[in-house]
């Protein structure tokens, strides 16, 4: 059986017409892919906007004595809001102010703070870190977190 | 090695094989751009399968967050605007698409022995994606979308003996509510796509069984190859039809009413354009005859549809010879008949809701809220125990949030124990649907406005001592006259005058002399602000 495209060609429009169909299918699927595969992907690389957050009094903190202090952070979550909660360490050193996250960089579990030794630990895997944040011993990978502060008058201001 | 590769695949599946079946379709000589309804139709029903898909990612099918997440869809995701534009233009196009690819094959007599199957495949088609339109309308929980249900579900409520049991059934219930919800996106997502791809598989594959119908009076010659001869004239006209449905989605994003208040029974519902015909109909059957309009007329449309193809069987597929023109002058009249209809029904349209009208209860529930002394802040702050204002969403009904205002430390209606009476409420009842007013304003998009200070102590006035009787721009009570345009009928000093005593003018008005109850302030501010709005 002889395929009709070849009976019917007079002038070898053929090659021309077929790139032009392909380019313009390409256009309209690069189009929808572009929209679709844009509002997909957007979010996955979104940043938030930090925030400064007050954690507390400066007058209140003793010189070298972390403070736990919990933070409420609103935030959207796509469509819905959450006021989650984050705890922060406050260690001062003369007028300077450090904030460190509680959350052990090992595997996330909650560290606490260990008044005696004078430094904090982590209760899943033994993993000690020092007032500046640093490992000391155990499997956690980084020091604590540190987050940004600033002092405005008495109040401890945080960026979370 | 691409070429060895693909010699592999085609070994293993064929696929040249079925691809030059498809490309290969031959076509009788003069078939031409008439021909290109279906696949125009294809490609806008891909479109809107490729959209969904990505709606589907954010929008939640839950009264409580169905509205923000298409807000956030709008506002917030990239792109979101334009995935939900393309989706919302696109389901115009199928309908009108799908209606001139029916003419296309009516005008032509395609739809004659052997292809009656063919035609029949079609309607059902034409109706599914009519059902495609009307649940994915509910979906984005605004005002529009849940009235415009409303009407729809009590249109088959109206069906003699088994309309009850349908409304039921659609509603999931006797209340239009979240179940209604749940069952109609499931049916626009999963159910009718899923018919609809099995009756388009069927409708293909029945063209392809019988062949193109071709020129109304076959033309000599040899067949033309379906590519790349007839997928040119496809490509263009899809072309053509992407870029106007790309450009008007652009242009014109598809809209958001405020979100659905069933509190709010006075809101007009509108359809969306393609069942204005039929709502139209309904308002010259009421009462017992209204079946006519719901049932019997679409019906007998829809069966005459179906029967088509047996109705009208003779050999002439020219519409204007022989005894073809019965059912051409027929369809003629129905296609006469639905222009008139929804014209008639667009003349007749609401005029559609403006977030951008401040009226004066919005702006005074936008000064207890967020003006310098709200007593939101309390809690409703960055760092607080609940979400900034900014982002807090109104996920619970109207009762819910009348309360919470008055009494914000009691979160649920009757939570507070007998013994721990609430204080002095916060808001007032009035106030708080001020502030009520003032959120779904907000979230429905609005502008800011700048208020003169003299106007706000009018609004802050009017939506606390007149707004039960009186209306403005949509919000209030209608015991009293409206009196959104008030500023035509009268001047600031009739208005001083009318207000400050009544009963000089009505001697029979329920209404009390406000000259003893407002500050020389107040009533100054509201007479100047009532005379403005005209
Ligand atoms: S999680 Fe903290 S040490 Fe493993």
């Amino acid at each position: 059986m002889t395929t009709p495209s070849d009976t019917v060609d007079p002038s070898g429009r053929r090659g021309f017409f077929v790139r032009i169909i392909q380019t313009v299918h390409a256009a309209i699927g690069g189009t929808v892919a572009f929209v679709l595969g844009g509002a997909i992907l957007a979010p996955s690389f979104a940043k938030r906007e930090p925030s400064w957050l007050s954690a507390g009094r400066l007058d209140l903190l003793r010189e070298d004595e972390p403070l736990a202090v919990t933070l409420r952070v609103s935030r959207q979550d796509g469509y819905a809001q959450v006021v989650d909660r984050k705890v922060v360490y406050l260690v001062r050193s003369g007028q300077d102010v450090r904030a460190l996250e509680s959350t052990c960089t090992h595997l996330g579990c909650r560290t606490s703070y260990d008044r005696e030794g004078k430094r904090i630990v982590c209760p899943c895997h033994g993993g000690v870190f020092g007032l500046d944040g640093r490992v000391l011993s155990g499997p956690p990978p980084a020091p604590l977190t540190a987050l940004e502060t600033r002092i405005d008058g008495d109040q401890i201001l945080v960026q979370v | 090695m691409l070429t060895q590769l693909l010699n592999w695949i085609d070994s293993r599946t064929g696929y040249r094989g079925l691809l030059r079946h498809a490309l290969d379709e031959p076509l009788p000589k003069g078939t031409g751009w008439a021909f290109t309804t279906g696949s125009v139709l294809t490609l806008l029903i891909g479109v809107q399968f490729a959209t969904g898909v990505g709606l589907t990612m954010y929008y939640v099918p839950a009264p409580a967050l169905a509205y923000d997440s298409v807000r956030f869809i709008m506002d917030e995701l990239p792109l979101g605007w334009l995935l939900r534009g393309l989706h919302f233009w696109g389901a115009s196009f199928i309908v009108i698409a799908a209606g001139v690819h029916l003419m296309r094959v009516f005008l032509m007599g395609s739809y004659k022995a052997p292809r009656e199957v063919n035609w029949i495949t079609g309607v059902v088609l034409f109706l599914l994606i009519l059902a495609f339109s009307l649940s994915g309308y509910l979906l984005p929980w605004d005002q529009k979308a849940y009235w415009a249900t409303i009407v729809t579900i009590n249109v088959s409520a109206s069906a003699p003996v088994v309309g009850e049991y349908m409304a039921n059934i659609l509603r999931g219930g006797s209340e239009l509510g979240a179940l209604t919800l749940g069952r109609w996106y499931s049916a626009h997502v999963f159910l009718l796509p899923a018919v609809l791809v099995i009756f388009i598989v069927a409708h293909i594959a029945l063209m392809r069984k019988h062949g193109i119908s071709g020129p109304m009076t076959p033309q000599p010659g040899p067949p033309t190859a379906f590519f790349p001869w007839h997928v040119m004239k496809d490509t263009v006209m899809m072309a053509a039809v992407f870029a106007l449905l790309v450009t008007l989605a652009v242009l014109f994003p598809a809209h958001l009413d405020e979100i659905a208040n069933p509190a709010d029974a006075g809101y007009i519902p509108r359809p969306e354009w393609y069942f204005l015909s039929l709502f139209q109909l309904l308002k010259y059957f009421p009462g017992p005859l209204e079946p006519v309009a719901t049932l019997v007329i679409p019906g007998l449309i829809v069966g005459a549809l179906f029967a088509l193809p047996f109705l009208d069987r003779g050999a002439e597929r020219h519409p204007w010879r022989g005894s073809r023109r019965v059912v051409t002058l027929a369809m003629l009249a129905l296609i006469g008949g639905i222009g008139h209809l929804t014209v008639l029904g667009l003349l007749d349209m609401p005029a559609r809701y403006d977030p951008n009208d401040w009226g004066p209860q919005s702006i005074a529930g936008r000064q207890l809220a967020t003006g310098p002394d709200n007593t939101c802040q309390t809690c409703h702050v960055v760092g607080g125990p609940a979400a900034p204002l900014a982002i807090t969403r109104i996920t619970k009904d109207e009762e819910w949030l009348l309360f919470h205002m008055g009494d914000p430390v009691a979160i649920a209606p009757g939570a507070r124990p007998e013994d721990q009476p609430a204080g002095r409420p916060r808001l007032f009842r009035l106030q708080a649907q001020a502030v009520v007013s003032y959120l779904r304003r907000a979230r429905a998009g609005a502008d800011d406005v700048e208020v003169s200070p003299e106007d706000l102590t009018a609004a802050l006035t009017f939506s606390n001592m007149c707004i039960a009787c009186h209306t403005i721009a949509g919000e209030g009570g209608d015991t009293g006259p409206n009196l959104s345009l008030v500023g035509i009928r009268r001047d600031a000093a009739s208005l001083r005058s009318v207000i400050s005593d009544p009963s000089s003018e009505y001697p029979d008005t329920l209404m009390p002399a406000y000259g003893e109850r407002m500050t020389e302030e107040q009533m100054s501010a509201m007479v100047n602000y009532l005379a403005k709005r005209r």
